[in-house]
């Protein structure tokens, strides 16, 4: 099931919009191994969710996989063919913006070769263009 | 690098995120030596020059600022937001006979016996605080792991310094461990429960309490 939050203190939130590079969470912290987005953008609780699936089959308990972005912000969406006005619509689904340079999967516990097929994979799920990135570079 | 390696500066005229922006679009990188309670000099260096620096992972060097040269050790290296390009570096003045503290990574070297056997390899532990000698700050401390077995464990107390280097901090902190595949869960942030379609609204009951 994707993630969401367990209580927020709004339902709704403006959409507002994405200024800059991420200054922070864009270097490797946890694992050996990274995936860095390199555009920015709202990431879907799905779209999370069938990456740590894929990552998750192909790791099989070798390795550890971390992930470093939670979708705190709902989505709004009003249903087709309905008429202007009437407020704002209902929350559609949850996402994480993410800014160029955030570090959004992380690999430990794998050799570099098997990390960057799995990583590869990973980022077919991803809306976004992404890099392979270690701990070291 | 056995030789000592010299990078020539110049001191920069004018300071701020603006005139630093402009040395980065010439080909140059924006330095600063501070320590032992001197002036802090704003310098600039080429930025080839302090990226090789950086990539061979040279800690003592000679700053050469007019003809004036001084032994100095990279305190911190700041990169753009994908980690490629060094934007600024802090150099610290430093006498080789001087004690410091630095933070060095750990490389663990070999395959573990107990991979072999279904354990997975976990390295909690990449980087150590030291003290040793400004003239001696070891590139990286190096693990070998070609004996451990499933189950066992490195400590800090457990690793091989080079002389006249001492380990700060937790001692029995893990530095790397052979685990049991089943021990190993893959860790996300919490999933809510399957009933759950909506979270909890923190100010819906203020509301309420309103309307009364």
């Amino acid at each position: 099931m994707p993630q969401m939050p367990k209580r927020v203190k709004y339902r709704k939130s403006q959409r507002g919009k994405i200024r800059g590079n991420a200054t922070r969470g864009n270097t490797v912290s946890y694992g050996d191994f990274g995936l860095q987005v390199t555009e920015a953008g709202w990431l879907s609780a799905e779209v999370i969710e069938a990456a740590r699936v894929t990552a998750a089959q192909f790791v099989r308990g070798e390795g550890r996989l971390y992930i470093r972005v939670f979708p705190h912000k709902s989505i709004t969406a009003i249903p087709a063919e309905t008429r202007m006005g009437k407020g704002k619509g209902e929350p559609e689904y949850w996402a994480a913006v993410v800014k160029p340079g955030m570090v959004l999967f992380e690999l430990s516990g794998l050799q570099e070769a098997a990390a960057r097929e799995c990583l590869a994979r990973v980022s077919y799920k991803l809306p976004y263009r992404c890099r392979f990135v270690t701990r070291n570079s | 690098m056995a030789d000592k390696v010299t990078l020539s500066t110049k001191a920069r005229e004018k300071k701020g995120s603006r005139d630093a922006a402009q040395l980065r679009k010439k080909g140059f990188v924006p330095v600063v030596v501070y320590g032992h309670k001197e002036t802090p000099e704003h310098l600039y260096a080429k930025t080839d020059e302090v990226s090789s620096i950086i990539r061979h992972r040279v800690r003592n060097l000679e700053l050469e600022t007019a003809g004036k040269k001084q032994p100095v050790l990279v305190q911190s290296v700041q990169y753009d937001f994908l980690n490629r390009d060094v934007i600024h570096v802090d150099f610290r003045r430093v006498y080789a006979d001087e004690r410091i503290h630095a933070t060095v990574p750990i490389q663990v070297k070999g395959i573990a016996r107990g991979t072999m056997t279904g354990g997975v390899l976990d390295h909690p532990l990449h980087s150590l605080h030291i003290d040793c000698l400004a003239s001696a700050v070891p590139e990286a401390i190096i693990v070998k792991v070609d004996d451990l077995l499933l189950g066992q464990v490195i400590h800090v107390r457990e690793l091989h310094l080079p002389e006249g280097v001492k380990a700060l901090g937790d001692l029995d902190a893990v530095v790397v461990q052979v685990k049991s595949q089943s021990a190993e869960v893959i860790v996300t942030t919490p999933l809510v429960g399957e009933g759950a379609v909506e979270p909890e609204v923190i100010t819906a009951k203020k509301k309420v309490e309103e309307e009364e």
